[in-house]
């Protein structure tokens, strides 16, 4: 696509229909929970859109947001959509290499300094000046405080680059951070999940492109459109939580028959992401659909609470040796002032013998 | 069978006389002491488990028959003791480290203020340790604190004056030696046989001082039934009272020395048991507390008279007729006879064996409601008013009944009713069950 | 660490220290401390049967009190019942005292639950009122009566406010409900709480001192 032609003109060039857009971009207006008055706003902007810079910088990360994006069997809008950014850096889909990838990203944030999207997945290490994760001899953290220095906004794609992921989790050797800790005067949108569902991300594209703005974020800085309910009050199998129908264990005759997976450590509960609705592979299913409890993938330190399979409820403690070890004290402190008592009162009556 | 009306109100005018006030020389500070010192040595296990356990429901108001008369929430049981459930919280609990700082210390003027609520409004009767939902013992705990104020000195008057009565002249209600002999003079004078001061008998019998002065029928009832089954019995000139006033007081030593007497007497003559009169707590003292005050088991059995008599019917050694006038009758249970001493079913059993016709009252046996004045409160008074609301509870239930008359196995519980009575015009008639007893046996 | 990490850790873990050395800490000073044999020559009984029988006994009154105290009965005995529905037949519940007892049970439907809930919360609510006005009530209460009742309220409406989602994000409710129960449990040995344990040997020596006397008590 050229750099001077819209969206718009790109899109009929490659003989996409008025209708498939316009179709692409009502479904669009309402997974942001946009009303139907929209779509043509929607359709405007995005037609007459001039292909955005985005540098997409890869750090910490295991590729797996990318090849979510990615992901899918045939060209769809999306992905020609996504054709329709002028992604001027990314390591695993770019052609170049070496010096001459560094060389396009330094042109890109030049040429769009103040307006290029800057990108972001994996974590940050910071442990030891950032020694940890190099590329092209610059450690990640110099190289995001370089790129993000131009940037108008930064999206952090994954939970790595949202809250820090799996390089953060206990014990963190790296010293790994979100890009909101190092960031701190930039717009920056969390895309988590591990990965996010591609139309998550596609669709805060579109929204960042069609109003260039930041969506209405939670408190966590997610788009609330995608990430304001929680798995579990989206759940299909909620009516089994309800009734207090629970799987006890994988196969059993409750898993089997789909009942709830409170039991087997869901984290539906206290995880907001879109899956329950939006589901993966284009809407096929979702991991409690496959008959496995939500991992909480796209909540800060998910790696950290207690265990996949451990019921949300369960305590993360429960020493049997240190209990008893506490009766033993309580009954040793206890016998030892019954003892105290028992003396005194012996002493009483012993006087009160003694007056008689 | 009737009540010398005479001698009754002579009893009467003598309880109204204010007793001579005595200074016991002890200093606020020395009471206080006595007091502490009096409740560590009394509150053991039972006594601690029962102190950390209440848990202010307030059930054992509508238990007590005070509260029950007067809507007064000062009277609810378990507030009578409060002093000594926040001392044991303080200096006994096993966490009384952290309860210190928050609690405050036992002072001489609360002890004071509870002299009204512990002697008064309280007859120790034990209807609120049956509704308790704890199981909590509060008599025991009311028990406990009348112990500590009479260690301090705070016995009320009246109840003080027959303690030093019995303790410094071995007589109650001026009855002593001298004045059983001449009972006896004049029973025997009556045909009644009346063994005294045997050396050697089976059976040492006990009289009370209210039965010497206004209830010999009773005592006269009593012989003719040992006599009838041929028991070797007698009775005591010096250790014949079984009232017990350090019992109802809380002074320990006046208790033991009342139960020494009677156990060194029985000793003395060899007695293989002890008869207790009608007399609540007389029975309670001698049966299930003088062992454990005097540190040994009592070498002879204990019973009621209404025990034993019932023990000879059953054993065929006296036979009953039947009543050429059977009565429909209701029977009081004596608080300390029947819940606190396990006698219900004998006196029951002899009523029905004389052909009456017994009615409980709705509330009977373990759930009785007590009399209003108890063993000796009833002396107290500034109490009378009290009383006799409460009394006015019990007479409800009586009239509930039906009954033509009211039948006890305590003189006092008698004195109580027959108070009430003069004092509201009831005309029911109070009848002693050894009495009603001997009225029917055959020849 | 969050809130409800905290709360999962080790907020429960010392919570549960201080409710396991207090409760027996107390259980067995009073105990501990002793008391002469009787000597009094009991009539025939059996201390065991006299003893256990009133721990049950007890807990029905006799007909002439009942008439009495219906209301405080009935109330008191629904609400006990209702907490007990709740905390051990929900099924997340059973999930937690899996994971310190090593063992769970079966469960009822959160409808079941959360209705034992709200009604235990009513009672809750209308005892603590009568506790402030009623006359007898009112006189022999103190701090530990009220204080104990509020740490019983609080997790209960916490639950419900968490089930619900009321009032903040679902996992601050969780910690706020789980820090609740956490304080309850630091209180318990301190108050009133305490009689869940020391009724029992109440109750027994009632029963076996009444019946050493030919009573029941």
């Amino acid at each position: 696509m050229r750099k001077d032609q819209t969206l718009g003109e790109y899109l009929q060039a490659r003989g996409v229909s008025r209708r498939g857009f316009l179709k692409f971009c009502s479904a669009t207006a309402s997974l942001m929970a946009l009303p139907p008055t929209s779509v043509a706003q929607v359709a405007n902007a995005l037609a007459a859109a001039r292909r955005p810079s985005v540098i997409w910088l890869s750090f910490q990360e295991c590729t797996g947001c990318t090849e979510s994006l990615t992901r899918s069997h045939a060209p769809t809008v999306e992905s020609l959509i996504f054709d329709a950014i002028s992604l001027d850096y990314h390591h695993t889909l770019q052609a170049a290499s070496g010096e001459g990838a560094e060389a396009a990203r330094h042109a890109a944030m030049e040429e769009n300094r103040g307006n290029y999207l800057l990108v972001v997945d994996g974590s940050i290490p910071t442990r030891d000046n950032g020694y940890y994760s190099t590329i092209a001899g610059i450690s990640n953290l110099d190289m995001l405080h370089e790129t993000a220095e131009g940037a108008a906004a930064i999206i952090a794609v994954g939970t790595c680059a949202s809250f820090g992921g799996i390089p953060a989790a206990y014990p963190n050797p790296t010293g790994a951070k979100p890009v909101s800790e190092i960031i701190t005067d930039k717009p920056i949108i969390n895309v988590s999940g591990c990965p996010p569902i591609p139309v998550v991300i596609t669709g805060t594209l579109a929204q960042y492109l069609t109003f260039g703005t930041i969506p209405e974020l939670d408190p966590l800085g997610r788009p609330a459109a995608f990430f304001g309910q929680t798995i579990h009050d989206r759940c299909y199998r909620r009516p089994f939580y309800e009734r207090g129908q629970f799987a006890h264990s994988f196969d059993d005759e409750g898993a089997r028959k789909g009942w709830c997976l409170y039991e087997l450590g869901c984290k539906g509960p206290t995880t907001y992401n879109a899956c329950a609705t939006l589901k993966w592979n284009e809407g096929t299913s979702f991991p409690i659909g496959s008959g496995h409890g939500c991992i909480g993938c796209a909540e800060p330190g998910f790696w950290d609470h207690g265990g996949f399979y451990k019921p949300i409820s369960a305590g993360l403690w429960g020493s049997r040796e240190t209990l008893v070890g506490a009766a033993v004290a309580g009954a040793a402190l206890g016998i030892g002032t019954a003892m105290a008592a028992r003396a005194r009162k012996n002493k009483a009556l012993r006087e009160a013998e003694g007056d008689s | 069978m009737s009540v010398d009306q005479a001698a009754f109100a002579e009893f009467r005018e003598a309880l109204k006389a204010p007793p001579t006030p005595v200074d016991d020389g002890l200093s606020d500070a020395e009471r206080l002491a006595r007091a502490r010192q009096t409740f560590f040595a009394r509150v053991d296990r039972r006594a601690a488990v029962d102190l950390d356990t209440c848990i202010h429901c307030g059930m054992c108001a509508e238990a007590c028959h005070f509260y029950m008369a007067t809507e007064d929430e000062r009277y609810t049981p378990t507030y009578k003791f409060a002093p000594l459930r926040r001392f044991y919280r303080r200096e006994v609990s096993p966490l009384r480290w952290f309860f210190k700082p928050f609690t405050r210390k036992l002072r001489l003027a609360e002890l004071q203020d509870w002299q009204e609520l512990v002697y008064e409004s309280c007859t120790g009767c034990g209807r609120c340790d049956m509704i308790c939902p704890m199981g909590i013992n509060l008599s025991t705990m009311i028990g406990i604190m009348r112990q500590g104020l009479a260690s301090a000195g705070l016995v009320p008057a009246e109840l003080r004056a027959l303690q030093s009565e019995q303790s410094d002249s071995n007589s109650l209600f001026g009855v002593g030696a001298p004045e059983l002999t001449a009972l006896v003079d004049r029973l025997r004078e009556q045909g009644v046989g009346l063994p005294l001061d045997r050396d050697r008998a089976d059976v040492l019998m006990l009289t009370t001082a209210v039965e010497v002065r206004l209830f010999p029928e009773s005592l006269k009832a009593a012989a003719r039934i040992l006599d009838k089954a041929g028991v070797n019995w007698t009775l005591s000139s010096t250790a014949f009272e079984a009232a017990n006033i350090g019992l109802i007081s809380g002074d320990r030593d006046t208790r033991r020395a009342a139960m020494r007497r009677i156990v060194d007497q029985a000793k003395a003559c060899g007695a293989q048991c002890v008869v207790v009169p009608e007399s609540g707590h007389a029975y309670q003292a001698l049966r299930w507390e003088a062992a454990n005050e005097l540190g040994e088991e009592l070498p002879f059995d204990v019973y009621a008279i209404a025990e034993y008599a019932a023990e000879l019917v059953n054993d065929g050694k006296v036979k009953l007729k039947a009543t050429a006038d059977p009565k429909t009758l209701t029977y009081h249970d004596p608080c300390r006879l029947g819940r606190h001493g396990g006698v219900y079913e004998a006196p029951r059993e002899l009523l029905a064996e004389a052909g009456h016709h017994v009615r409980d009252t709705e509330a009977n046996r373990r759930e009785n409601v007590c009399c209003g004045g108890g063993c000796g409160e009833y002396t107290i008074s500034h109490g009378a008013a009290l009383r006799q609301k409460a009394f006015e509870v019990k007479r409800h239930e009586l009239d509930a009944t039906g009954a033509e008359a009211v039948v006890t196995g305590c003189a006092n519980c008698r004195i109580n009713f027959l108070i009430g009575a003069a004092n509201s015009g009831w005309d029911k008639p109070i009848l002693s069950l050894v009495e009603t007893v001997a009225e029917n046996i055959a020849d | 660490m969050t809130l409800l990490d905290f709360a999962r850790g080790p907020g429960l873990q010392w919570s549960l220290v201080i409710l396991v050395v207090g409760i027996i800490w107390r259980l067995l000073g009073a105990l501990m401390i002793t008391a002469r044999r009787d000597l009094a020559k009991p009539r025939p009984h059996s201390r065991l049967r006299d003893g256990v029988g009133v721990i049950a006994s007890r807990s029905l009154p006799a007909h002439v009190f009942e008439k009495r105290i219906r209301f405080q009965h009935v109330s008191g005995y629904a609400w006990h019942i209702g907490l007990f529905v709740t905390v051990l037949f929900f099924g997340p519940h059973i999930q937690f005292f899996e994971s310190i007892l090593g063992f769970g049970w079966p469960n009822l439907p959160n409808g079941v639950v959360v209705f034992a809930g709200a009604v235990t919360i009513a009672l809750l609510i209308a005892l603590f009122i009568r506790r402030m006005t009623n006359p007898v009530q009112k006189l022999i209460s103190n701090f530990d009566d009220y204080f104990s009742m509020i740490m019983v309220i609080l997790p209960l409406v916490t639950g419900i406010l968490a089930f619900a989602h009321i009032g903040a994000r679902y996992e601050t409710l969780l910690a706020l409900h789980l820090l609740s129960i956490e304080a309850m449990f630091v209180w318990f040995p301190f108050g009133k709480l305490m009689h869940t344990a020391m009724s029992f040997p109440a109750r027994f020596q009632a029963g076996s001192g009444f019946g050493r006397r030919g009573v029941k008590a």
